[in-house]
């Protein structure tokens, strides 16, 4: 009668395995795990579903396979007691007959031959979803991401403004790895649990409902138990995500203040107030892996103890010849299939709830509000001339808050405009305005006589050359950044406008000079080197109308005219508007703005400013005090 | 796999009752299919009840055995895993504190938070796995195959068979798996940059109409991506297939010789149950430590940049003398004499044969251009470099021949950028002395032109969040200066902690500074020529070398990178400008 547990043991162990791989995929994305319960489930799965219409027929086979493939699991069982009941009573029989049995095909041959059949055919069903799941589900992230990187380029700015870059990069990224893994492993799980949990509860009922009934028993309190675990898993869990949240702010403060800590003695306290938080870390730690590599031994532990009730009783049946052999074997092995996918579930439902959250995550994000559309019928701007006019402009970050109420002035072509004042005064929104980077909510600005609204967004900016604030390189070669404007610059170009901008020297001096890779965060160039990065990618691009906002900040005043000395070259006969703090890089303007909250509190040239000895020229005086 | 002994060897002890546990788990584990052997064969045979209670009852303790190994195990695994998370932990910030700033700047601040943060948790996580489920393998794998000789050695040899078949795939997926998963982080990696990228260079990206390049570059990206996130999969899927597969094939091979065996009477029924267990249990456990050891490659890269922190000797070395007290009212605070500097890896002297002298008393300033060295000075009177060549006395004395601790007992310095630590604000002061009265706080805050402080509803009990973040960048400047002054120091050093004050601000907190501070050097590095004017000495520094030094008007009339630098910040600049234009 032997061969009974082997098969479900089979079972149990291969998902125990998965279980444990999936917890272990799990303790990374812990963190949201927990509270993490999508808002509206039944829309979000609704219009998950209508997404991936495409798939539907792969979907389909999907199905099919599991519905066999559940079926055939079912059957095996029932199967390879038959066998080892054909092959114990030849072997009884050959016993008595004082022979020696060997199978032959007639003999147990062809059954154990159709065994493998269906284990066979068990296997290649099983890869087949397995491998089919496993692209569809990659190829769903790829359209998500795919819509996010369509999206990306048609949010206004606004929306970057609210969004920490991390939030932004966390959906794109791990949040549709959460999602595909759970498509992966869980919903096949989830599937094939369903039909084996029923099948097999249907076929030992068959057997013996009484014991069917202790089964079940037992199921409920490891299922109360797993309840139990999982609750204390997320508890501890939570409690870990807190304590290294705590280290990694400690380890952040502790690395960039350590000239501080280093320069005040103070690294005793330091290592002390360290090593307090990493213990922490430590006992956190501890529990919580402790309660996820708790879980199966406990379960296990419950689902023997009902193996050796119902071995005892089922023992005392067989003896009673109330129950057969085969029904012995065959009635073990159903609870084994039945009882692993029930302790299962409760975990699948936490991971389908949370994929589901970042799903509607994502969601979220593809609605948001889009920037205006390109006009149907858009006027076109050439090499503009740079006749730049503000007119009854109106603008607030918020509709309800409006920064700018009437802000009105005229630039002419060849121009050099300046604009001044304090932090937070709105010089950056009258470029972001100019940019089209936010829309205005009244007024018009024109460019060349011809409202910006009219012309496309990519029209408009073709005009401009902008150097920003805060300086931005990708990851690519020098030469590569440089080019970005113009990718078919030929390296005399770009080395041109590297020595224009005054950087050709600190190139030269990197590894490997323009070829030299470069990254966002790369550490070694200073902010003033980058500065001047920016003003040679400009430079190169040549446009008819050139932004400076606050491009030079970072650069010391004796470099920064040398570059002034390049621009004006470059921009002589062209419109310009330059954002400065320091007055020296500006006094020669034709036009200054001074600019407070918001709105144009003075304008004309330097002369005739500190003439009206008004704001600016305080401002200048303050300066050069 | 040194440096992990070595951090392994404080837990001697629980690392023996760790694996003792785990064999107590897989001794219970592989008895249980051999009492229900036992069941079958003679409760079959006898039909007696009583020995089919008494095998249920060994069959309880078995499990009980060895639910509890695996339970204690786990426990005990958890706790010398994260044991060795935290030591790593504290052994790399210790290290890190040894540093100098060169040292430091070889791993960078982002690279050193990802080792003692990200790094030890990969390699902790690896290592708990790696005690529940490729420790155990070996135990699991010898005495299953022994188990399986003492029934039969047909049955011995088909398992040893297996394993080995087993074994060698494993050895082949590893293989492939290390460059699989390499190549997929690495798409992962570049995928984030380019998010990355394209979140904070919108501005950018929009201004310069380059919305479809990024757009390829990221669809690029992905796709490269999923194209390596599927192989992987398959991986991982053809793997669970190959087990799924193996165990059916197993089972069926199993069935048919064992019945032959069995019907040759070489063994009894039950012990192809046994057998089949035993054959499945191998399996199971070689299949987990397979899945751990794919991963195993990560957490050997990750061990590796722990082991390069911690191998790194730090380039500064304590002297072991101590300041000399006749030495304490020393005249002449620092002296640099004939000093060149160069970093370790540059080609190029980033200063040159510097020679001067800060008394106490009078103030010295430094200026330049961005990069002509002026803050290495700095740095170098703290000792946070070494010089190459000639030598710095503090007091008198050789910079190299003191303890670090010594010499910045006598310094104080305001770092460039101004870093506050969370915490309140009299917590930041007392960095600079721990036993100051709040008396002492509020005069050196109104030196400082940080008088706000006292306009703040909780004063000096103000939370300063991390970084100071909550403060505007001149306010966390005249904060870090009040922090320093505090301190008391035979020299201080403010390395161009007055570009982010207003002229105003500048100018009264160097009239109060001059009041307060009488007995000590002062250094001033500045770029501001208004900071600097009335400083003793002015040092013009110009590509790391001295090309003037003096009073303002002296260089003024004699040095003319000095005049230059005047020269673009004065008011004077607009008439230049327009005759050259």
């Amino acid at each position: 009668m032997p061969k009974q547990k082997n098969n479900f043991e089979k079972i149990d162990d291969t998902k125990n395995l998965k279980k444990i791989l999936k917890n272990k995929k799990q303790k990374n994305y812990n963190k949201d795990e927990e509270i993490e319960k999508p808002k509206n489930a039944r829309h979000t799965l609704k219009r998950l579903v209508l997404s991936i219409k495409d798939e539907y027929r792969r979907l389909l086979i999907v199905i099919i396979s599991i519905i066999f493939y559940t079926a055939l699991t079912i059957i095996a069982p029932l199967y390879s007691a038959k066998i080892i009941d054909i092959l114990w009573s030849s072997i009884n029989t050959a016993i008595q007959n004082g022979t020696t049995f060997s199978i032959t095909w007639e003999q147990g041959g062809i059954d154990i031959c159709i065994l493998l059949e269906i284990y066979l055919v068990t296997t290649i069903l099983y890869i087949l979803q397995k491998f089919m799941m496993t692209s569809f589900s990659e190829r769903l992230s790829l359209k998500f991401r795919k819509q996010i990187s369509n999206k990306l380029n048609v949010l206004p700015l606004s929306y970057f403004d609210k969004h920490k870059p991390g939030e932004i990069l966390s959906k794109a990224t791990n949040d549709l790895d959460k999602m595909s893994e759970t498509i992966q492993t869980g919903l096949l799980t989830l599937f094939t649990s369903i039909g084996t949990v029923i099948g097999s509860i249907i076929m030992m009922m068959y057997f013996n409902i009484m014991f069917s009934i202790i089964f079940i028993l037992f199921m409920i309190v490891s299922m109360a138990l797993t309840r139990v675990f999982t609750n204390k898993t997320l508890k501890s869990a939570a409690n870990r995500q807190q304590k290294v949240e705590n280290l990694t702010a400690q380890v952040e403060e502790a690395y960039s203040g350590r000239i501080i800590i280093k320069s005040f003695n103070q690294e005793e306290k330091s290592i002390k107030e360290m090593s307090e938080i990493t213990n922490e870390v430590a006992k956190a730690t501890r529990n919580a892996d402790f309660i996820i590599y708790a879980i199966n031994p406990a379960i296990r532990f419950i689902n023997r103890l009902g193996q050796v009730v119902i071995a005892i009783l089922a023992g005392k049946a067989l003896i009673e010849g109330r129950l057969t052999v085969g029904g012995f074997q065959a009635f073990f092995i159903y609870m084994n299939q039945a009882a692993e996918p029930l302790t299962e579930a409760s975990y699948m439902i936490n991971s389908l709830q949370s994929a589901l959250a970042s799903v509607e995550r994502i969601y979220e994000m593809l609605d948001e509000e889009e920037i205006t559309p390109e006009p149907e019928q858009p006027e076109v701007v050439e090499n503009a001339k740079g006749n730049v006019e503000f007119s009854h402009i109106r603008f607030g970050y918020s509709p309800d808050k409006m920064l700018m109420e009437d802000i009105s002035f005229k630039v002419k072509q060849g121009q050099k405009v300046a604009i001044v004042g304090n932090t937070g005064a709105g010089k950056t929104t009258l470029i972001n305005l100019l940019m089209r980077f936010y829309d205005i909510n009244g007024g018009e600005i024109l460019l060349d006589g011809k409202d910006t609204k009219k012309l496309t967004r990519a029209n408009l900016r073709s005009n401009f050359g902008m150097v920003l604030q805060d300086t931005w390189l990708f990851e690519g070669t020098v030469a590569e950044n440089i080019a970005y404007g113009k990718p078919d610059a030929t390296r005399k170009e770009i080395i041109e406008a590297a020595k224009m901008a005054r950087v050709d020297f600190f190139i030269r001096t990197m590894p490997k000079g323009y070829d030299t890779v470069l990254s966002d965060d790369t550490e070694g160039i200073s902010v003033g080197q980058r500065q001047l990065l920016t003003i040679a990618r400009v430079m190169l691009c040549n446009p008819s109308v050139l932004i400076l906002d606050e491009a030079t900040s970072s650069v010391d005043t004796r470099t920064e005219i040398e570059i002034g000395k390049a621009m004006q070259a470059l921009m002589s006969n062209r419109t310009s508007f330059v954002i400065a703090h320091r007055l020296s890089t500006i006094v020669d303007a034709d036009l200054i703005l001074v600019m407070k909250n918001g709105t144009i509190i003075e304008q004309g040239n330097h002369r005739e400013l500190l003439d009206k000895n008004g704001a600016y020229a305080e401002l200048y005086n303050s300066q050069f005090a | 796999m040194k440096i992990i002994i070595k951090f392994i060897k404080p837990y001697k002890l629980l690392c023996f009752f760790t694996i003792l546990f785990i064999i107590f788990d897989i001794l219970g584990t592989l008895y249980i299919p051999t009492i229900t052997a036992n069941m079958i064969n003679s409760g079959v045979g006898n039909k007696d009840i009583n020995y089919i209670i008494q095998e249920g009852i060994l069959m309880l303790v078995a499990t009980i055995i060895s639910s509890l190994g695996a339970l204690v195990g786990s426990y005990l695994c958890s706790r010398l895993a994260s044991n060795i998370g935290r030591d790593m932990r504290d052994a790399l910030y210790k290290k890190s504190l040894k540093f100098s700033h060169f040292d430091f700047k070889q791993f960078g601040t982002g690279s050193m938070i990802t080792r003692t943060l990200n790094d030890v948790n990969v390699i902790q996580q690896t290592a708990v796995s790696f005690i529940q489920m490729v420790i155990p393998v070996p135990i699991m794998c010898v005495s299953g195959i022994v188990m399986a000789f003492s029934i039969d050695k047909f049955m011995g040899f088909l398992l040893l068979g297996i394993t080995i078949i087993i074994i060698i795939s494993a050895v082949f997926i590893t293989k492939k798996a290390s460059i699989i998963f390499e190549r997929l982080q690495r798409f992962l990696d570049k995928m984030n940059v380019v998010l990355r990228e394209n979140i904070t260079g919108v501005r950018v990206i929009r201004a310069f109409n380059k919305e479809n390049h990024e757009k390829n570059r990221l669809k690029d990206s992905f796709q490269k991506y999923a194209e390596s996130a599927i192989k992987a999969n398959r991986l991982y899927a053809g793997l669970d297939s190959l087990a799924f597969f193996t165990i059916n094939i197993c089972i069926v091979a199993i069935l048919y010789i064992g019945g032959n065996r069995v019907g040759a009477g070489a063994m009894e029924i039950g012990d192809i149950t046994a057998v089949t267990e035993y054959a499945i249990l191998i399996l199971f456990y070689l299949i987990m430590a397979q899945m751990v050891l794919i991963l195993m490659p990560r957490a050997s890269i990750c061990l590796k940049r722990i082991k390069e922190v911690l191998d790194t000797e730090p380039e500064i070395h304590d002297g072991n003398k101590k300041m000399a007290a006749s030495n304490k009212d020393n005249k002449d605070v620092i002296c640099f004499k004939n000093m060149t500097f160069r970093f370790a890896d540059a080609d190029e002297d980033t200063l040159y044969n510097l020679k001067f002298t800060c008394k106490r008393g009078q103030t010295t300033a430094i200026i330049g251009s961005t990069g002509s060295g002026k803050s290495t000075i700095a740095k170098l009177i703290m000792r946070f470099h070494d010089t190459t060549k000639g030598s710095i006395l503090l007091n008198g004395q050789d910079l190299k021949s003191l303890s670090q601790k010594e010499i910045r007992e006598h310094i104080s310095y305001i770092p460039q950028t101004a870093w506050l630590f969370s915490g309140t604000i009299a917590d930041n002061l007392r960095y600079g002395n721990e036993d100051a009265t709040e008396g002492e706080m509020y005069h050196v805050l109104e030196v400082a032109q940080a008088g706000f402080v006292e306009e703040l509803e909780d004063g000096l009990q103000t939370r300063v969040a991390q970084g100071g973040t909550n403060f505007s960048g001149g306010q966390k400047q005249r904060l870090a200066i009040a922090r320093a002054l505090i301190k008391k120091a035979d020299m201080y050093i403010f390395d161009d902690s007055f570009s982010a004050l207003d002229f105003k601000t500048d100018s009264n907190l160097r009239k109060a500074l001059n009041k307060e501070i009488k007995d000590s050097a002062i250094l001033i590095i500045a770029q501001r020529i208004n900071t600097i004017l009335n400083a003793d000495q002015i040092i013009v520094l110009n590509d790391g070398k001295v090309v003037g030094i003096g009073k303002h008007d002296e260089l003024m009339k004699n040095c003319t990178v000095y005049q230059e630098i005047a020269k673009s910040q004065m008011k004077g600049d607009i008439d230049n400008a327009k005759t050259e234009k």
